[in-house]
């Protein structure tokens, strides 16, 4: 038996060459990739979307979350896997269809944390804080994967706040029958969970230096990292010279929330920042919120008020969308039928 | 040429893509106001089926899973994809829209015969 973590080398090939990087016994190679700045492809890091494939040429994986729904259509009479769901038994050597290089800024770690500060609010969707072992920075948008002893894979959550060096994530979930995270949480409002938190992922970011206007669409608990984006702006007075709106779907006034902090966003953006909240099961005569009137609100689905109120804006602004993968699909089409750009459209698919 | 009778191009609305199955064959089509282009059912990026992912806007067509695009006019890649679309020649006769199949077209991740090198994991 093996008491001290071992490291095994990984080598992943392409078309264009190879890179080798060390790899623990107990992080999947995808984490293993990551944290040593190697681009390696992925998107949800989660075991659901597929994007994280490799075949495996020579050596021993070992699969964790065997049924995962992102491998639904990989060989594994070949040795096809998913980094994110695979952990190394010995040296290995993997091919991947995409290019590779090491970046030259910090990547993701893993850290532990520990689950704090629980409040409801809503029926179904709760405020978390997780304190961290050690500081993470991370730009707003981002996200990270939360693993927690007993339950197989990792779920993907935004960070609500925006700092540096931050301690604290601030962190919403929304229960889903049958999700055994959103379960965690819901039956432990006193007690504390630790957890292993990988990250900072995601490429949906804002960056102020991009100097842009901006359009965050958001559905649900999608709406977290469009909070970050809107507290990094705040904290840099973007709104001063940039015009930024926020369109939030929920289905009933009462499943909104975050409610008085985006009102005081719109509150301090100079008339800049509109915030629309967007109701698809309930018809409400109102144009403004009772009890915050800075927001305004509208009936529908959200990607169909978002289309009516970017109607005016120029077509040179980027788009954040989050949610629901429906909700995301929607809006994606009714933004490129806009005439938005692909390339001024960002959002990272971890549902 | 083995041209074969897809549908009346009336039925296909303008910027919209359709599934169909013509001789065991499955395709969509896409009407792209400046004409029609008849391509395999899937993206070729991660085989995700463009009758339901796909979306046309001034004859680009995008599979909206990943914004992947290409322009139809050219078939020039659009933004961040990487692969071609592949084409079934098409025609217009008297209004009934033709493709020209002479077997199925497919994208590498496909099986297919002499895959056995792994080689087919680069494509």
């Amino acid at each position: 038996m093996n008491t001290h973590e071992r490291d095994m080398k990984v080598t992943v090939q392409n078309k264009n060459g190879e890179l080798t990087f060390d790899c623990g016994e107990r992080e999947s190679i995808l984490y293993a990739g990551l944290r040593q700045g190697i681009n390696l492809p992925f998107e949800c890091a989660t075991g659901t979307c597929g994007t994280c494939r490799a075949r495996v040429t020579s050596g021993d994986v070992d699969v964790r979350w065997k049924d995962a729904p992102g491998g639904a259509r990989l060989k594994p009479d070949k040795g096809d896997i998913l980094m994110c769901q695979a952990r190394a038994r010995s040296d290995c050597l993997l091919r991947v269809p995409s290019e590779l290089v090491i970046a030259d800024t910090a990547g993701p770690a893993m850290r532990r944390g520990i689950i704090r500060g629980l409040r409801p609010l809503t029926n179904d969707v709760m405020h978390f804080d997780l304190h961290l072992t050690s500081p993470m920075s991370f730009q707003a948008g981002q996200f990270v994967v939360l693993e927690a002893a007993g339950i197989a894979g990792g779920r993907a959550y935004s960070m609500v706040n925006f700092a540096n060096d931050v301690e604290r994530l601030a962190l919403v979930v929304k229960r889903k029958p049958g999700g055994r995270f959103g379960d965690l949480l819901f039956d432990n409002l006193s007690g504390e969970a630790e957890v292993e938190v990988f990250g900072p992922l995601g490429r949906a970011v804002f960056r102020p230096e991009e100097d842009r206007n901006f359009v965050c669409i958001a559905g649900g608990s999608g709406i977290a990292g469009m909070m970050s984006i809107l507290e990094c702006a705040t904290q840099v007075d973007y709104f001063r010279n940039h015009k930024g709106a926020l369109f939030f779907g929920v289905r009933t006034l009462a499943d909104a929330f975050y409610l008085e902090q985006l009102s005081r966003y719109a509150a301090a953006s100079h008339g800049n920042l509109d915030v629309t909240v967007a109701l698809s099961d309930e018809t409400i005569g109102a144009k403004l919120h009772a009890e915050f009137p800075i927001l305004k609100l509208a009936n529908g689905m959200v990607h169909e008020v978002a289309a009516k109120g970017m109607a005016e804006w120029d077509r040179n602004v980027i788009a954040y969308v989050a949610g629901p993968p429906i909700m995301v699909d929607s809006t994606i089409r009714s933004l490129i039928v806009g005439g938005i750009p692909i390339k001024d459209i960002r959002y990272d698919k971890f549902s | 040429m083995t041209w074969k009778r897809i549908c009346e191009a009336a039925e296909i609305p303008e910027n919209s893509v359709k599934k169909f199955e013509v001789d065991g064959v499955a395709l969509v089509v896409v009407n792209y106001g400046e004409g029609f282009r008849a391509i395999p059912p899937i993206c070729p990026h991660m085989e995700e089926p463009l009758a339901e992912s796909g979306v046309v806007a001034r004859c680009i067509l995008t599979c909206t899973k990943h914004l992947w695009a290409w322009d139809l006019r050219t078939l020039e890649m659009q933004g961040e994809t990487e692969r071609p679309l592949k084409t079934y020649e098409v025609k217009q006769e008297n209004g009934t829209l033709l493709a020209n199949i002479e077997g199925e077209l497919t994208y590498d991740f496909d099986d297919a015969a002499g895959d056995s090198d792994d080689d087919d994991f680069f494509k």
